[in-house]
């Protein structure tokens, strides 16, 4: 509270009196020069190839550079990467790096870093999820130190969106085959905007930045992350000016933080969505239930209720402005129409058909309450749902042993908004994603990741997307928003998929 | 030396002991519907995969030949790695179980002067009109259980008049000094006032509501002591001899008293210590409790298995130790 | 007109069967007192605050949680599962508890040493501890809370009475019925039971209180009934949750538990001290 007084005085003084801030620059330098966020989640390690979180990805793009970003709005920009070239039968990708980036142990960072960081430490069997995302490529040549070419063993049209997407971060090979990974995990060294000076795991991150940063400088010279698990306690650290900027709190929080003074409450739609995943078979078999079941929610009123009417409404697995959006397609709600399809099967309020559904409890914001108003909606038109919560760790468990109940509640983020990374992921049989095994529908979906013409790939997603939810093997609910609230002189550039980097954070 | 015999003879008793839950607790564990294997792997790991982890972790071996590896790790001090969080549990057992200990003994420490408060207040309300209402009064108290304390604290410090911290041992913009572990004692050895007094606000709620659950039984406990210490023959000169109400009953009385009351103490702690499972999780305090219902909403075995035996382990510690006092304090025991 | 018996006459016996009565009132009745459908949803009128307060409605007294329930009406509901699990599994774990300690106190000898043993190991578990590690293993659902109480609450039983029926067991009659050659049985039915009932119906009063806590504390960390019941614990924990917005969601089943449990105490208390049972202190 003492912070909180102590800064909001501090920079009113400094608004107020203009020219006086004179009086004492040196503290207000000090507080202008720092920041502390409050996180939800630390990093799973500081080897950033190693396992996919999405909420850590903000720490990894502070510290690492991806080989191609992503603009605010989510078009892919050069970035380590110049240039980049698909070949038109989408098996190889000949890339051109920048030749002035050099590593925060002073290596400078070449072409034989990229064919250690995306094939090299693939071979060598280090057990990192980007050997998933990158098993396409059967080799990396680099025929000069800025010049490479990526070899697929099938088209990978969505190879440069990866190089933007989870994971793909550029590690420095000499200094990693020096130290071992067990060196890099205890001392990373990567090339992005920030230096990594302190951390205590699951407690603090202190950033540094990178003076000799090849790009645009960060404004701040000094963050702090703390990680702070439990949302209340992070409620609780915002409003007492502990922290200067925290994500992740419940949506109704961040309405009341967001009225108190200095603060500011954000809702701000992402590319993560929410939907159910549903089967095939069991009491879904019959496409009259599973489609009754979807027009009986009313999406409008979830979002009402549970995210202060921020969460657009979905009917196709996407978000609005991504490619595979469909403006004109609407799925509505219409439970009286819900009910002439189960009427058509036999069934009603008072013969109900009977399925189950699993929800997480806390993995999202308002994910439980969520299914319990589906649920209900369902009860209303005929449909008696069971519901369990299991953990989100479990989902995959379930699905690999074929255990999902009929509908799952579940959150989907692709920061790159790319709709192969929707539906191509949410609905193909042999990933981990999807409890639709129809094998008819599921050679679709396959086929469309192997088309390189990028114009008649989305056309192609985008007919699958609609497809999917008339079928009714899909069934998208909202787009989610992060909650975040902020002091209100620490401003930061918002991106379309959620990223909070520290990097573009500056007190105003 | 009688008092050597007798806690050699209380280990005699505890290692069995010891031997029988762990394992009814690998068993029982081993029964559940969830595959560690399966749920060791990242999520696109392919059936062979799984069987692979299967046979890195011994799971393919028949249940005794696995109990008996899971010993031999155990009483070295290795209880295998957790599967959800992917570390160490020796390390992460290391962590919260000062913290709960801590908490505990906080806890113990507001149970013990509220119940002597309290009991001598019982005491003193005697063969009064104020008897009845005061007992009834105690008896409401006990039906307060420590959770539901928690909540009511929160609600009324932390919601309503905004005066104390209810969330984790510390400040956020703290740093743990990592001693011992013991957050009080640490901030103490590095010297630190500021974090000293963060933990001990951090404290007040959730030791204060897990104590005040455990003070009635008390409370009880002394007045009925007391009573009876007062129908003694050397109560009755004392007084004869003129001394005051007041000398008698903390001079005499309540020296007398204080064995049973110690002993039921004693017998408190080891509920109090499993107690303060909700406690932590009320008041997100990192602790064995939060570590113990991760583990099981995430089905962590090896993690279920370590917390359960530590807090048997604990338990059991705190009993023989209780034993030893009594014998300690009151001699006529030995000489049995 | 014979006079009432003199435990009846306690006025602690009297407050808590009132108290408890009531309670299985409100669980017999429900549907007939609730104001709402427990069930019924309101997304429009989430989180509403009591009546009385601020942007309060009339129709939803206590307020509404953040699925825009009634909250008084969960609150009548959920006593349902409150009672049926405290009347159920404190009559379980005494079945048990009770059995094998009057078979310990009379028979003596290895078989008192093996439930002495078992009783041991069972007490060096914390009770909570214990519930949980069985939760884990049974899942989620009305009929594994109160076998997971019945589990873990014999003990209570056992160890209280195992000390009464020894010393009853040594009492001049019980040797008198074994000499005439009274069977172990009719020794055990006709004379050793009866003779623990006060202690027995003490315990099991107290123990009420107890799995109605238990049920909550379960219910509370997602470990108990099955979602779709209406239970007290889990309307403390999505309360808790709103507690800045609708205070009385949370507020309201805390008070419902501390009333019953304070009943069912009251209750245990007033026959303990009428019926002039003996018994160790302690909680839990």
């Amino acid at each position: 509270m003492a912070g909180l007084s102590r800064r909001t005085l501090l920079t009113s003084a400094a608004a107020g009196l203009g020219a006086a801030t004179l009086a004492a620059p040196s503290v207000v330098r000090a507080a202008t020069d720092s920041a502390t966020i409050g996180w939800n989640t630390d990093v799973p390690s500081w080897d950033p190839n190693q396992r996919f979180v999405p909420d850590a990805q903000s720490i990894f793009k502070a510290v690492y550079d991806q080989p191609l970003d992503q603009d605010p709005k989510l078009k892919l920009v050069p970035h380590l990467i110049k240039t980049w070239a698909l070949a038109p039968d989408g098996l190889s990708l000949a890339v051109e790096l920048r030749d002035d980036v050099a590593f925060h142990n002073g290596d400078k960072m070449t072409s034989a870093d990229f064919r250690w960081t995306f094939f090299e430490r693939i071979k060598a069997g280090h057990k990192i999820d980007i050997a998933q995302s990158w098993r396409k490529v059967t080799d990396i040549e680099t025929p000069s130190a800025t010049k490479a070419v990526m070899r697929f063993n099938s088209p990978a049209p969505t190879a440069p969106a990866w190089l933007a997407f989870l994971g793909s971060y550029m590690v420095p090979k000499a200094y990693m085959e020096k130290v071992g990974l067990e060196g890099f995990n205890a001392k990373p060294v990567g090339s992005g905007p920030y230096k990594l000076v302190e951390y205590q795991m699951n407690a603090r991150i202190i950033l540094e930045r990178n003076e000799q940063y090849w790009g645009p400088k960060a404004p701040l010279k000094r963050i702090t992350i703390e990680v702070i698990k439990d949302q209340t306690a992070r409620v609780a650290a915002v409003q007492s000016g502990q922290v200067d900027l925290t994500a992740g709190v419940p949506v109704r929080e961040t309405t009341r933080l967001g009225k108190l003074a200095g603060l500011a409450g954000e809702l701000n739609p992402i590319t993560r969505i929410i939907l159910l995943q549903v089967r095939n078979d069991m009491g879904f078999a019959d496409p009259n239930i599973r489609l009754a079941a979807h027009h009986a929610i009313d999406k409008a009123a979830l979002s009402r209720a549970f995210y202060a009417g921020a969460a657009v409404p979905l009917s196709v697995p996407g978000v609005p402005g991504s490619p595979g959006y469909l403006e004109d397609f609407h799925f509505a709600y219409d439970p009286k129409l819900a009910m002439q399809l189960l009427a058509k099967s036999g069934y009603g309020p008072k013969k109900p058909a009977r399925i189950r559904m699993a929800t997480t409890n806390g993995t999202f914001a308002s994910d439980y309450d969520i299914a319990r108003a589906i649920v209900q909606m369902w009860k209303k038109v005929g449909i008696e749902a069971e519901l369990e919560v299991i953990e989100y760790a479990k989902y995959f468990e379930l699905n690999r042993g074929n255990k999902l109940p009929e509908s799952t509640l579940y959150s989907f983020d692709n920061a790159t908004g790319d709709p192969e990374i929707y539906a191509g992921y949410l609905l193909n049989p042999k990933l981990p994603f999807s409890p639709w095994k129809d094998p008819v529908f599921g050679e679709k979906v396959i086929a469309l990741f192997n088309v390189a013409d990028e114009k008649a790939r989305i056309a192609g997603w985008r007919a699958l997307n609609k497809e999917a939810v008339e079928i009714g093997a899909c069934m998208p609910l909202l787009q989610s928003v992060q909650t975040l609230v902020r002091k209100k002189a620490l401003d930061y550039t918002r991106y379309g998929n959620g990223w909070v980097l520290p990097q573009t954070m500056r007190w105003s | 030396m009688p008092l050597l015999t007798a806690l050699g003879r209380r280990l005699l008793v505890v290692v069995p002991i010891l031997a029988v839950v762990s394992m009814l607790l690998f068993t029982a564990l081993r029964i559940l519907p969830v595959d560690p294997a399966a749920m060791s792997v990242p999520p696109n790991a392919t059936k062979a995969e799984i069987e692979v982890a299967r046979r890195q972790m011994g799971l393919d071996r028949p249940l005794p030949e696995q109990y008996g590896i899971w010993l031999g790790h155990v009483l070295r001090g290795d209880f295998g790695r957790s599967i959800h969080l992917r570390r160490p549990v020796t390390e992460l057992i290391g962590e919260s179980l000062p913290a709960t200990i801590e908490l505990a003994a906080c806890a113990m420490l507001v149970a013990g002067v509220l119940g002597l408060a309290g009991g001598l207040l019982l005491f003193a309300l005697r063969d009064r009109a104020m008897e009845a209402v005061a007992e009834t009064g105690t008896t409401l108290l006990m039906s307060i259980p420590e959770f539901l304390w928690a909540l009511l604290f929160i609600f009324v410090f932390g919601v309503l008049l905004q005066a104390m911290p209810f969330t984790g041992r510390i400040d956020p913009a703290l740093r743990l000094p990592l001693v011992t572990g013991f957050l009080l004692l640490d901030a103490l050895l590095v010297g630190r006032p500021d974090i000293l007094v963060s933990a001990l606000q951090h404290m007040v709620l959730p030791a204060t509501a897990l104590g005040i659950a455990f003070a009635p039984p008390i409370m009880r406990v002394l007045r009925a002591s007391l009573l009876d210490v007062y129908h003694e023959d050397y109560i009755t000169q004392a007084r004869l001899r003129g001394l005051s109400p007041a000398r008698v009953l903390l001079a005499h009385a309540l020296r007398n008293a204080a064995l049973p009351t110690l002993t039921l103490m004693g017998v408190q702690f080891g509920f109090l210590f499993g107690g303060s499972l909700l406690v932590e999780v009320i008041y997100s305090y990192p602790g064995m409790g939060n570590l113990m219902v991760d583990a099981v909403r995430n089905a962590d075995l090896p993690v279920i298995q370590a917390v359960g035996l530590t807090y048997c382990v604990v338990v059991l510690a705190i009993n023989s130790v209780v034993d030893g006092l009594y014998l300690v304090l009151n001699p006529r025991l030995r000489a049995r | 007109m014979s006079r009432l018996p003199r435990w009846l006459r306690s006025g602690r016996v009297i407050a808590g069967l009132l108290v408890v009565g009531l309670i299985l009132a409100c669980a017999l009745l429900a549907p007939l007192l609730a104001p709402h459908d427990p069930d019924e949803q309101n997304l429009l009128s989430t989180l509403l605050p009591a009546s009385w307060q601020d942007g309060g409605d009339p129709a939803y007294w206590l307020g509404t949680d953040s699925l825009g329930r009634d909250v008084l009406s969960r609150l009548l509901f959920g006593a349902r599962v409150a009672m049926t699990v405290a009347l159920t599994a404190s009559f379980g774990a005494m079945l048990i508890g009770a059995a094998l300690a009057w078979l310990a106190g009379y028979l003596g000898g290895w078989t008192d040493w093996l439930i002495g043993r078992a009783v041991d190991v069972w007490m060096s578990f914390p009770p909570v501890i214990l519930s949980l590690i069985l939760m884990t293993g049974l899942g989620t659902g009305e009929q594994n809370v109160i076998l997971a109480i019945i589990l873990v609450d014999w003990t209570r039983f056992c160890r209280v009475l195992r000390a009464e029926v020894l010393v009853v067991a040594r009492r001049d009659y019980v040797a008198a019925a074994r000499l005439v050659g009274f069977s172990h049985w009719r020794t055990i039915t006709r004379e050793v039971v009866p003779a623990t009932i006060p202690l027995l119906v003490t315990l099991l009063s107290l123990e009420m209180g107890i799995a109605v806590v238990v049920e909550a504390i379960l219910s509370f960390v997602g470990l108990g009934v099955r979602p779709d019941q209406i239970a007290w614990g889990q309307a403390i924990a999505d309360g808790r949750e709103a507690i800045y917005q609708a205070p009385y969601s949370l507020l309201a089943p805390v008070a419902a538990i501390f009333i019953t449990v304070a009943g069912f105490n009251l209750l245990g208390d007033g026959l303990r001290r009428t019926l002039d049972v003996r018994m160790v202190e302690g909680r839990e």
